[in-house]
């Protein structure tokens, strides 16, 4: 039933719906009481003559915002932003209008962010996603204001027209973090991302107060910016007898700890450092977490900074423990609904890659796909097959991948850089079946989830194997 | 004769108001309550999400919503802010639980950039649910302190 109102809002819902009774803060505060103290924030003299309005009355505003924003969660201090800014606004409708106008006012004040930033893929590729005239129409109908919003962005100092996805702190595109940096960013993805694998620090910020903190440089400290705030209470114990997918052990982790942090245990086993092939698994691992509860960041015993660091010493007194085995992820795999409109049709595309795929995650597909038509002596796919990633990551998988690039392409595979997400939630002549890697696709819109092995068969074949049809 | 219970919360975004409480007892969507806004651009305060059952085909314009918390998509901020820009919001957002970072963010920048407020009240406690009920006239104080006239 959710899942069907993700259809009639129309692709304008953003690309955090989540339904949880969460905060977003990186901690419940299930416990909190209105009597408990409630801290004044200190500023500095620059931060209260911005507060006073001696530096004019657009900054005014927005520091009063952000000082406002901060202390309805604690926070006692700003602190200064390091990195760059990443924003998810990335759809201009008359949905934004607010956003839209407020933006106008922080450009005719002359303002820029801190620091040139990256934004959340496009809802749409019209080169690269085929659709019929009838749904581009559409498309261009709800997404009316794009060229508004690119322009207001290219202004407030995004960093040029290509800066757009999700994945944006990957090397190719290069909006990455350094260990310890404050940040303010939005997409719950990203966000999940540099917390946990880089260690930089960022809350879960809603739109909007994004923008504002990057205009100032500076967040409000609480939550996932505090020492406190990055103590796990979880243990996630993993006993799974092989390496899980890392869709299904960060859904398992989201829909038990909701928006808590965790430390995964158990995992030394399969992944013994950050590198580019493991760096893809630990992104849709954190992107499963965000969106199958609303988790800001995790720790990996033995695999991620803080973790290597601290070890241990990171969970928090009276923390609880839940274990994961084949049996518990097998449970949740059957638990997804089946929300295609025919739930035994076939499926009409297939998109891999939510969060946009990293450099190792194309080629793996790449040749996976490649190899698996070889060896069916097939030159045609099954289904239209799409692989989603950055403009940068393409650029690099092509120019580095050449041969197996032009057999992609031969074979009908088609790599488009927008928000796979987005376009599953336009609402288009009738919904279509879409078959999906990724959780947050299916958490989000009524996407299948499927494994690797059967997404391979089906775009060989062009059907769903038996056993899952 | 009327009884008034008295409940103190956090006055998130402080100030008076007095009207009919309008109580959901699950998360408040605000995307899917104001679906109708987002996508038609209309001009009405009528709850439009079917899911929540206490709210569905209720106007919320002028009222007093009380709710545990706000759930949804994070451009529910903006939703807050077009809903204050319409005038079509309610007047005040009272919140059992602590208040979310989306409607923390949308009552806020409603507040400092469109100069519209939502008097906002947190921390009222799950005791405060249960007393409050639709169509009971409820007071709310710039401190926190609410009063239900059942």
């Amino acid at each position: 039933m959710e899942h069907m109102k993700h259809i009639k809002l129309g692709g304008q819902i953003g690309t955090d719906p989540n339904f949880a009774l969460a905060t977003h803060t990186g901690h419940s505060k299930a416990g909190a009481k209105h009597s408990d103290p409630q801290p004044k924030m200190q500023l500095t003299q620059e931060e209260q003559d911005i507060y006073d309005g001696k530096k004019g009355d657009v900054l005014q505003k927005a520091i009063k915002t952000v000082v406002a924003y901060g202390q309805l969660f604690g926070a006692e201090k700003l602190v200064n932003l390091g990195g760059a800014p990443h924003h998810a606004v990335s759809w201009g409708s008359d949905g934004v209008e607010p956003l839209l106008k407020i933006y106008k006012q922080l450009v005719d004040a002359g303002l820029k962010t801190y620091a040139p930033f990256t934004a959340d893929p496009k809802p749409m590729d019209p080169v690269h996603l085929l659709v019929t005239p009838e749904e581009q129409a559409t498309v261009d109908k709800i997404y009316n204001r794009m060229d508004e919003l690119q322009e207001l962005n290219l202004k407030l100092g995004m960093r040029s027209e290509k800066d757009w996805s999700c994945a944006c702190y990957v090397p190719e595109m290069g909006n990455t973090p350094e260990y310890g940096d404050y940040l303010a960013w939005s997409e719950s993805s990203a966000i999940n991302y540099v917390n946990s694998v880089i260690g930089a620090r960022t809350n879960r910020n809603s739109m909007g107060i994004d923008m504002l903190c990057n205009i100032l440089g500076k967040a409000p400290q609480f939550g996932l910016l505090t020492d406190e705030g990055r103590q796990a209470v979880w243990l996630i114990d993993v006993k799974t007898t092989k390496m899980p997918h890392p869709e299904m052990i960060g859904s398992a982790i989201g829909l038990k700890v909701m928006e808590d942090v965790s430390f995964i245990t158990g995992m030394g086993r399969f992944i013994s450092e950050i590198n580019e092939e493991t760096s893809g698994y630990l992104k849709d691992l954190g992107a499963a977490t965000a969106s199958n509860g609303a988790v800001g960041r995790y720790h990996m015993e033995g695999v991620t900074p803080e973790a290597v660091e601290r070890g241990r010493d990171l969970l928090k007194d009276g923390y609880q423990t839940y274990v994961i085995d084949d049996a518990e992820l097998d449970r949740i795999y059957k638990s997804y609904p089946n929300l295609w409109k025919d739930k035994q049709g076939t499926p009409q595309r297939v998109f891999l890659g939510c969060p946009h795929m990293t450099y190792g995650q194309m080629t793996e597909w790449g040749k996976r796909i490649v190899d698996a038509m070889e060896k069916a002596g097939k030159t045609e796919i099954g289904v239209p097959t799409y692989m989603f990633g950055s403009q940068y990551v393409k650029d690099a998988f092509e120019k580095r991948n050449p041969e197996v690039a032009k057999k992609l392409k031969e074979l009908g595979v088609s790599i488009p850089i927008n928000c796979p997400m987005m376009w599953c939630s336009t609402p288009v002549e009738g919904a279509e079946l879409v078959a999906t890697n990724s959780n947050k696709t299916r958490v989000y819109t009524t996407a299948r989830f499927f494994f690797d092995d059967v997404l391979t068969e089906l775009i060989v074949t062009g059907k769903l194997p038996a056993s899952v049809a | 004769m009327a009884q008034t219970t008295t409940f103190k919360g956090r006055p998130a975004v402080p100030g008076s108001a007095e009207g009919s409480a309008e109580v959901s007892h699950i998360g408040f969507n605000t995307c899917a309550t104001y679906v109708d806004v987002l996508i038609s651009g209309t001009d009405s305060g009528v709850c439009q999400d079917h899911d929540n059952k206490d709210l569905f085909g209720h106007d919320l314009q002028d009222k007093i919503v009380c709710i545990p918390q706000t759930i949804g998509s994070s451009s529910a901020a903006t939703l807050f802010m077009i809903i204050l820009d319409k005038g079509i919001a309610p007047k005040a957002m009272l919140f059992a639980n602590h208040i979310d970072s989306l409607a923390a963010c949308g009552i806020l920048m409603g507040d400092n950039w469109l100069g519209k407020r939502i008097v906002t009240v947190d921390l009222l406690g799950d005791a405060f649910l249960d007393a409050v009920k639709t169509g009971d006239t409820v007071k709310v104080h710039e401190d926190g302190t609410v009063e239900i006239e059942g």
